[in-house]
């Protein structure tokens, strides 16, 4: 089967493609260039806006999709929004036109938000309610309702929508491995929320997963137990420094601004309340279960 | 749940489990406590475990529940259960093993009926059980106090939280009437205030029993004129209640756990038909009520 990466040269691009070149034939698209990856891949340099995406996959035909191109906490927010939510969009439509079976596209967790009346282990009916106190990331929760009305618009293809909770891996630039990796990691003083997480390795296996048994439908996918904020901090090998949260706030801004946090100061709530999501849906769909070691995962993210 | 499974043993060092001033208070209370809180803090240590819980590597289980942080939470509800509330309780045989609903009258401003509730639960119980409170949806947002409740077995009160847990065997409580029971006046004490249907919808869901719980003592233990509402929604409290004394009185409570009540229906059904089964529960408190009234010889004896 001919499968075609959105973002195949980003971190998990590599992931993905790697697994799927055992069996399958991998095309990836991508802005950036990927030095010494195996010959095997053709990488086509397109942007997801332009004109010559929608070439790539005529001349491709990929009987296949995986959607991971996305820009994470870049300052530019119309840049944000124009890829990730005009890009989704183009590349929606030029999947129903080249006539692409199997789609998977990489949502978040993070779009169910963190909020203080969240349940333990949210399932796939849960709002997306990041918007709410985190309006930098809405673009995430657009992309993942456009990939929702795709789902329900196209029955024959075999879209699969994977919100996956925090992604751990070694030096990864993930939003919550970053943070992992401060050398001192600012809390809020007075919380201390309960956090899921999952290797990268465990999603890339995920994703893969998808295309090969057409999984169809909305999904979380989650690692192993969750563990508290801070105990995830000190098993990384990090120091947490618990604030008030004004200050929290102030000092996580700055050093966004500064390029050192991987995330904006309204991300606090992540830090304050759970976004834990249950994973049930998809085990029972796809049989996946995470074979990382949390523990190990969570020691190895600073490298 | 595949989300609750406890991650693989690893071993853990200390300084990956708590934080150098939690291991050093941990230490001193060994070392300088008095010897009745030592017992007390080891019985309630036995208790939780030989609990059924579901504890990781790190004494966490899947919500957010923690061994150390739970123990002492539970020394000072067992010292206000056996010293300040004198609790007595019957009908703790009643408790099935396995899921189960506990219906309650609430009063008393704070939730103290809720705390020993679950005091008698870990302590009197055979085997122990960890009663899981269903929080107001506003206390999380308070610092500590959050963290607290949920490192003590409780959660927010969603239903998805409640299913879950149902679904897992716990033992939860819920008291439908809530902030309209918890913050009554003086005047309205052991009259019970509207039931919420929420707790028979998801009874009949999970097939959970219900189990329903009169506490007397509770009602008298901080006498109150009302809610003075214009700074309750300043302040984003459900209630402001305006309280007579600065602490609960030593009122003596009395518990009383009645027989499981076994309920079959659609979850779904019109709330005329749901009604009239908690209309049932809320009888049947009300009887334990006024006989436990009945049989006590004063308020504070």
């Amino acid at each position: 089967m001919k499968v075609l990466i959105t973002g195949a040269a980003g971190r998990l691009g590599r992931l993905v493609a790697r697994r799927l070149l055992e069996d399958h034939e991998v095309v990836g698209l991508d802005t950036s260039a990927w030095p010494g990856r195996p010959r095997e891949i053709t990488l086509h340099r397109a942007d997801l806006r332009k004109k010559s995406t929608d070439d790539v996959l005529r001349r491709e035909q990929p009987e296949a999709v995986v959607h991971l191109a996305s820009l994470r906490h870049v300052f530019d927010e119309r840049l944000r929004h124009d890829v990730n939510v005009g890009g989704t969009r183009k590349l929606l439509d030029l999947c129903a036109k080249h006539g692409v079976r199997r789609l998977v596209v990489l949502s978040s967790s993070y779009v169910y938000g963190a909020l203080p009346e969240n349940p333990f282990y949210m399932a796939e009916d849960t709002g997306l309610s990041v918007s709410r106190h985190y309006p930098e990331i809405r673009d995430l929760a657009e992309l993942d309702t456009l990939a929702s009305g795709f789902l329900w618009h196209y029955p024959e293809v075999a879209t699969a929508i994977l919100r996956p909770a925090s992604v751990l891996g070694k030096r990864s630039p993930s939003t919550m491995s970053g943070y992992l990796q401060l050398e001192v990691s600012p809390t809020v003083m007075g919380f201390d929320p309960m956090m899921q997480f999952i290797d990268e390795e465990d999603l890339a296996r995920a994703i893969v997963r998808c295309v090969e048994q057409k999984a169809r439908g909305v999904f979380n996918v989650t690692g192993g137990a969750a563990l508290p904020l801070h105990s995830a901090i000190r098993i990384a090998g990090g120091r947490a420094l618990p604030l008030p949260e004004p200050l929290c706030r102030a000092l996580i801004g700055m050093m966004f601004r500064l390029g050192f946090a991987p995330a904006p100061s309204d991300a606090v709530d992540f830090l304050k309340y759970p976004c834990t999501i249950d994973g049930r849906a998809f085990r029972e769909a796809t049989g996946f279960v995470a074979e990382h070691d949390l523990l190990q995962s969570l020691r190895s993210v600073r490298g | 749940m595949a989300t609750a499974r406890p991650p693989r043993a690893l071993p853990l060092r200390p300084e990956e489990i708590s934080g150098p001033i939690d291991r050093l208070a941990g230490l001193a209370f060994d070392a300088l406590g008095p010897s009745y809180l030592r017992d007390l803090a080891r019985e309630i240590d036995e208790a939780i475990s030989r609990a059924p819980l579901e504890l990781n590597a790190l004494g966490y289980d899947p919500w957010g529940f923690q061994r150390d942080v739970a123990r002492r939470c539970y020394l000072i509800m067992a010292l206000m259960y056996r010293w300040w509330f004198r609790v007595e309780t019957r009908g703790l045989e009643h408790l099935p093993a396995g899921r189960v609903l506990l219906i309650g009258n609430h009063a008393g401003q704070v939730a103290l009926d809720a705390a020993m509730i679950g005091a008698a639960g870990l302590l009197e119980a055979n085997p122990p059980r960890l009663i899981r409170g269903m929080g107001e949806y506003w206390l999380p947002r308070l610092p500590w106090i959050g963290l607290l409740m949920v490192r003590s077995g409780s959660v927010v009160g969603t239903p998805k939280n409640c299913i879950d847990l149902l679904e897992h065997g716990e033992a939860v409580i819920a008291f439908p009437e809530g902030v309209r029971g918890m913050n009554k006046s003086w005047t309205e004490r052991y009259q019970l205030q509207e039931f919420g249907l929420g707790f028979m919808r998801l009874a009949l869901r999970t097939r959970t029993p219900i189990v329903p719980v009169a506490t007397v003592g509770s009602e008298e233990q901080a006498p109150s004129l009302g809610s003075f509402a214009p700074l309750a929604r300043l302040l984003g409290m459900p209630a402001f209640p305006l309280v007579l004394t600065p602490i609960p009185l030593p009122v003596r409570y009395h518990l009383e756990f009645g027989a499981p009540m076994w309920f079959e229906g659609d979850p779904d059904d019109e709330d005329r038909v749901i009604e009239e089964k908690v209309e049932e529960v809320k009888e049947k408190i009300s009887e334990m009520l006024a006989a436990g009234l009945e049989r006590r010889t004063g308020i504070f004896t």
